[in-house]
């Protein structure tokens, strides 16, 4: 085994370094046709939109195409370097060295269309053309692409995230099919919802399969996609199967914002739907094999994994009680009607908090392999529990019902800090621990080789769902509220 | 990103650990180089990308410190890689957005004697800092990538200082891995985790820890027999162990010398294992206080073939009892003795009493008039570490549910068939022996001064005397309680502290500190007699002599939670919590493994 991958490895390692000949053409090529494409639908002059494309389509090519080893790893580094241009251009950048950038946030709102049609029409084809192009050039280092176990895995999770997720949702007061026209019939509308839940489900399987590990990066992996998939669904491709005008505004898209809330955590689900079904496939088809027996059983990682967690997570709740005191989240923990921060709601707080951090141990581990990473993973992770707790648990615990809508999510905003830090210091306190642990392993050589299986490696396009989902999962309600 | 990264070879751990003193000099003249160049690297690109916090935050020279100060930190924390330029495109760009909400959302209005902006209008007014933030990010990320890419390019890569690699300079060999063999070795990898010039040998004659306290279930097929046993070699991670014999200990050259395979002849077969500290943790054996027909006739108790052994044969009898017509005949196969009435032997007696009326049922030809099941014991009473009254207790539990006793009785001999006590004879084809034990013969060999038993005497420090880097524990060893100056008991409480001071005074002798001495109080001691009874008897911490005593269902309980609890690895309390269970929902199993006709 050990020798099969280093064969692999070196094969990577060459084919890595391989010059680009081939990339910078064709990223121009898909960039400008999306370019065109893109002025077609905001009505703008052809040659500009084409211009636009076809710079960012040759930059893609000449610097991320190395990134793009598969359409999976190409679409998060098209959707993250296309958020990153409309930041530049469009999104307010350039009037901030130009102009007053008192009129930035209107300057940003007034071009939301642009970044909807940067996501779709450069982001979307360049990335994944690239990543198509990149599967074919570089065989991949840890992990064989398997078809079956993509479709059936992706497939399963998508069903069963739009499962749990039509069930809750057609209890409320948000649209099963939003963007989509009103049907007359109701078990159409199931029917429809239950296929697209199903293809973004496939979908996510195929073309995530190779990168997502565990259920904390298939969290953040969904959260992003579902981030994508509000962008392409609802706001795009629902309208036109409806036959209705493209409406890209910011207004429009404040008016989706329940359902942008919705597609995170949809995408939530069905990452952990995903790296569940994954699992239990590694487990019986893969790890069952004793050839494939690892030196470690899974039950001891996981039980330090929790206690790790558990008090990393009482750290970082500790370090976040200030800003959840001021923001006057703290308070509400205790009761709907709580105002005061009283032991009741500190005590909830911190019980909250290092449950959380074992969910932090249990999802997050094997993913960081430098203190950096682990930061990066906790702020997204704090993002993520911003959407699921104070924005969806919460209020549903306390009141039965949620609000996603995104006046709720402007008055969450400042909570969202205490999230960031929360899962930011909740990351590195379990790096330390995990840091400490893995140096006493180390004394056996089996168990180094087995680390740097079982990290995640150094290509991977998460850098790439770090800027894209960390960015427009705190930006969007700015934006849109 | 992380220069606070994890290592990922062993190699790589001799970095963190103790070095020579010329490596590590050498090891930190190459740190600070890196920290500085790496500080250089992000000053530079901390300016250069600080343009977009200019334009964004107005605050002129501040956004130029804070972004070089961001950006000096950036580049330590991240290690430089080769044109990584889209990695630290997109990794500083994300960094921006949380930098956006501590900083210009909340630092600064603090600074500034403001409560923290973190309203959705405040936000909101702050978009241009957001933006500001994360293009410095990125700007910040690719400049950093270009800074490196340029100091590798003149300086040469960057990589981590190169030290020899750490040679082993004492070596500590364990001789037995039971309790306290074990222990020892978990104890000195512990206190030993950074040191890697400290070689730890464990040497012993099977591949696991063998749980004895719950052997006895193995022999009443309550638990499977590879539940109770933890492998040594998934359970030490540092130590290097050695499955084997040891042949002799050569003093002189400090060697260990183990005995060859049966499969391979020949001197060169033999294997030597050097040494700079022995410990001597080699057990004990059952005593036939001579009697060589028991040795021969009678079935240990020692080890897990043992119960093993005594589980089958418990079968055996009553597969042939069934089959056979003459009762007296009969009657022997179903006469099951135990000698002894230590803890040993009223365990085995009870579990054995458990299981034979167990199986009654699927031998419907026999009949528990058949069955008997004795216990043979020299004295008055049995369990004579308990309290009368627990001991008393016990007696009739066991007397209730089956078991005769035959007290104040010796076993002089046995024979095929039967068994002379001293006051009479029981025809038996079982005799199982729980009644003496005697510490390793190998110890005859060793030319130290030994207690009655055989024991090797050793000083407070647990050392042998006059013999610098010899040591002692556990039931090989006679040892003194250095506050009471009683002997410590045989058992396996005692062995693990043993186990601990002793690993704290061998690193204290390598690094020439002052060794301490051995004290501990008995906790108390639990004995299971049949099904859910036990007894049990605690010492209460500061009150001497004071103790609290349980008997019946919840000591039985007490005793499984302790011992599930003492069981080393997690794997085995599962596979054991998964045996009891699977007890209380279907019967024991009778099949038969291993023929001991």
């Amino acid at each position: 085994m050990a020798e099969m991958e280093s064969a692999t490895n070196v094969q990577f390692e060459s084919a890595f370094r391989r010059p680009l000949r081939i990339e910078p053409f064709l990223g121009s090529a898909l960039g400008t046709l999306g370019g065109l494409l893109l002025s077609a639908a905001l009505r703008n002059e052809l040659l500009s939109g084409a211009l636009v494309g076809m710079a960012f389509g040759l930059a893609f090519g000449l610097f991320f195409a190395r990134r793009a080893i598969g359409p999976g790893a190409g679409l998060i580094c098209g959707l993250g370097s296309s958020f990153f241009l409309w930041l530049l251009l469009p999104g307010g950048f350039l009037t901030l060295c130009i102009r007053n950038p008192g009129l930035m946030l209107q300057h940003a709102q007034a071009h939301f269309s642009e970044l909807v049609g940067y996501v779709l029409c450069l982001g979307m084809p360049v990335g994944l053309g690239l990543g198509l192009r990149g599967s074919l050039r570089t065989p991949r280092r840890n992990r064989e692409f398997a078809w079956g176990r993509a479709i059936v895995a992706g497939g399963f999770a998508g069903t069963l995230g739009g499962f749990v997720f039509g069930r809750w949702i057609s209890s409320g007061a948000y649209p099963l099919l939003a963007g989509f026209r009103e049907l007359d019939s109701h078990s159409l509308t199931i029917f429809i919802h239950f296929a697209v839940a199903l293809l973004i489900g496939v979908v996510f399987g195929i073309l995530f399969h190779q990168d997502v590990r565990g259920y904390g990066p298939c969290m953040g992996w969904g959260l992003g996609f579902g981030i994508f998939w509000w962008f392409f669904g609802p706001l795009t491709v629902f309208p036109l199967l409806s036959k209705m005008p493209l409406d890209w505004s910011s207004e429009h898209g404040s008016a989706l914002f329940g359902s942008l809330v919705g597609h995170i955590l949809y995408g939530l689900i069905l990452g952990v739907a995903y790296a569940t079904v994954d699992k239990v496939w590694v487990r019986l088809f893969i790890q069952s094999d004793p050839l494939n027996r690892e030196i470690e059983g899974p039950g001891v990682h996981i039980l330090r994994s929790l206690g790790w967690g558990a008090t990393a997570g009482l750290i970082g709740g500790l370090t976040s009680m200030p800003v959840m005191i001021a923001t006057g989240v703290l308070p509400k923990v205790a009761g709907p009607d709580s105002n005061v921060v009283g032991l009741r709601a500190v005590l909830i707080h911190l019980c909250v908090s290092a449950t959380i951090g074992m969910t932090y141990g249990l999802l997050f581990r094997n993913e960081s392999a430098a203190s950096g990473d682990a930061i990066a993973w906790g702020w997204l992770f704090g993002l993520i529990w911003w959407y699921l707790g104070p924005m969806t648990l919460l209020p549903l615990s306390l009141t039965g019902a949620s609000d996603w809508t995104a006046k709720a999510a402007s008055g969450l905003l400042p909570s969202l800090l205490g999230h960031l830090i929360y899962g930011a210091v909740t990351a590195l306190t379990f790096f330390m621990f995990d840091y400490r642990y893995t140096r006493s392993l180390l004394l056996d050589p089996r168990f180094s080789a087995r680390e740097l299986r079982r990290l995640r490696p150094k290509e991977s396009p998460a850098p790439a769902l770090w800027l894209f989902a960390l960015s427009l999962g705190v930006i969007l309600p700015i934006l849109l509220g | 990103m992380g220069t606070f990264s994890r290592p990922l070879n062993h190699t790589d751990v001799g970095i963190l650990g103790p070095r020579s003193n010329s490596a590590r000099k050498y090891s930190r003249g190459k740190s600070i180089n890196l920290v500085f160049r790496q500080c250089s690297v992000g000053i530079l690109s901390g300016a250069v990308a600080s343009i977009a916090l200019t334009a964004s935050l107005r605050y002129g020279l501040w956004s130029l410190l804070l972004g070089i100060s961001i950006g000096v930190a950036y580049s330590i924390t991240a290690p430089p890689g080769r044109r990584a330029y889209a990695d630290n495109l997109m990794a500083a760009g994300a960094l921006g957005i949380p930098l956006w909400g501590l900083i210009s959302v909340v630092a600064i209005p603090l600074l500034s004697r403001q409560m923290p902006e973190w309203s959705a209008e405040q936000m909101r007014q702050h978009f241009p800092a957001l933006v500001g933030w994360v293009v410095y990010g990125a700007l910040l990320g690719i400049i950093k990538q270009g800074m490196d890419d340029i100091a590798e390019h003149f300086f040469g890569a960057h990589s981590p200082p190169e030290t020899p690699a750490v040679s082993i300079k004492k070596r500590i060999v364990i001789l037995g891995g039971g309790f306290a063999g074990m222990r020892t070795a978990e104890c000195l990898e512990r206190k030993l985790r950074g040191d890697f010039s400290t070689g730890i040998t464990l040497v012993n004659e099977t591949n696991a820890l063998l749980f004895t306290p719950m052997l006895a279930e193995v022999a009443g097929s309550s638990l499977e027999p590879s539940h109770i046993s933890t492998p040594l070699r998934t359970t030490l991670r540092r130590t290097e162990f050695i499955r084997g014999v040891v042949a002799e200990v050569d003093l002189g050259r400090r060697l260990v010398i183990l005995r060859g395979d049966e499969a391979t002849s020949g001197a060169s077969a033999r294997r030597h294992v050097p040494y700079d500290h022995l410990v001597f943790a080699l057990g004990s054996t059952s005593n036939y206080l001579g009697m060589t027909n028991l040795e021969k006739f009678a079935f240990n108790f020692k080890t897990l073939l043992d119960a093993i052994r005594i589980r089958n044969r418990v079968i055996e009898m009553f597969e042939r009892a069934d089959r056979e017509s003459d009762p007296n005949l009969r009657s022997a196969l179903l006469t099951f003795v135990i000698a002894g009435g230590g803890f040993a032997g009223v365990e085995v007696a009870g579990a054995l009493n458990d299981f034979a009326h167990g199986i009654l049922a699927d031998y419907p030809n026999l009949s528990s008039h058949d069955l008997n099941i004795i216990l043979v014991h020299s004295r008055e009473r049995i369990l004579p570490e308990l309290s009368e009254s627990l001991a008393t207790f016990a007696q009739e539990k066991m007397q209730s549910r089956g078991v005769s006793f035959r007290l104040s009785t010796r076993i002089l001999d046995a024979h095929h068939g039967a068994v002379l006590l001293s006051d009479g004879k029981i025809q038996t084809h079982t005799l199982v022996w729980t009644a003496g034990s005697t510490p390793s013969p190998f110890l005859k060999s060793l030319p130290f001064e030994k207690d009655r038993r055989g024991a090797l005497l050793v000083d407070g420090s647990l050392a042998v005397p006059g013999h610098p880097g010899l040591w002692a524990i556990g039931d090989c060893a006679a040892i003194i309680d250095a506050a009471t100056g009683q002997p410590c008991p045989p058992t396996a409480q005692f062995a693990l502290r043993e186990a601990e001071v002793l690993a704290d005074n061998i690193l204290a002798q390598i690094r020439g500190r002052p060794s301490r001495t051995f004290h501990f109080n008995s906790l108390g001691a639990l004995c299971v007699v049949g099904h859910q009874t036990a007894c049990a008897e605690l010492n209460v911490p500061f009150a001497r002599r004071k103790t609290l005593r349980f008997s019946g269902l919840f000591a039985w309980l007490l005793w499984r939670g302790i011992y599930l609890a003492k069981l080393p690895g997690l794997e085995r309390k599962i596979r054991v919590l998964m045996d009891w269970t699977i007890e209380l929902f279907f019967p024991r199993d009778i099949v038969q493994t291993i023929d001991v006709s």
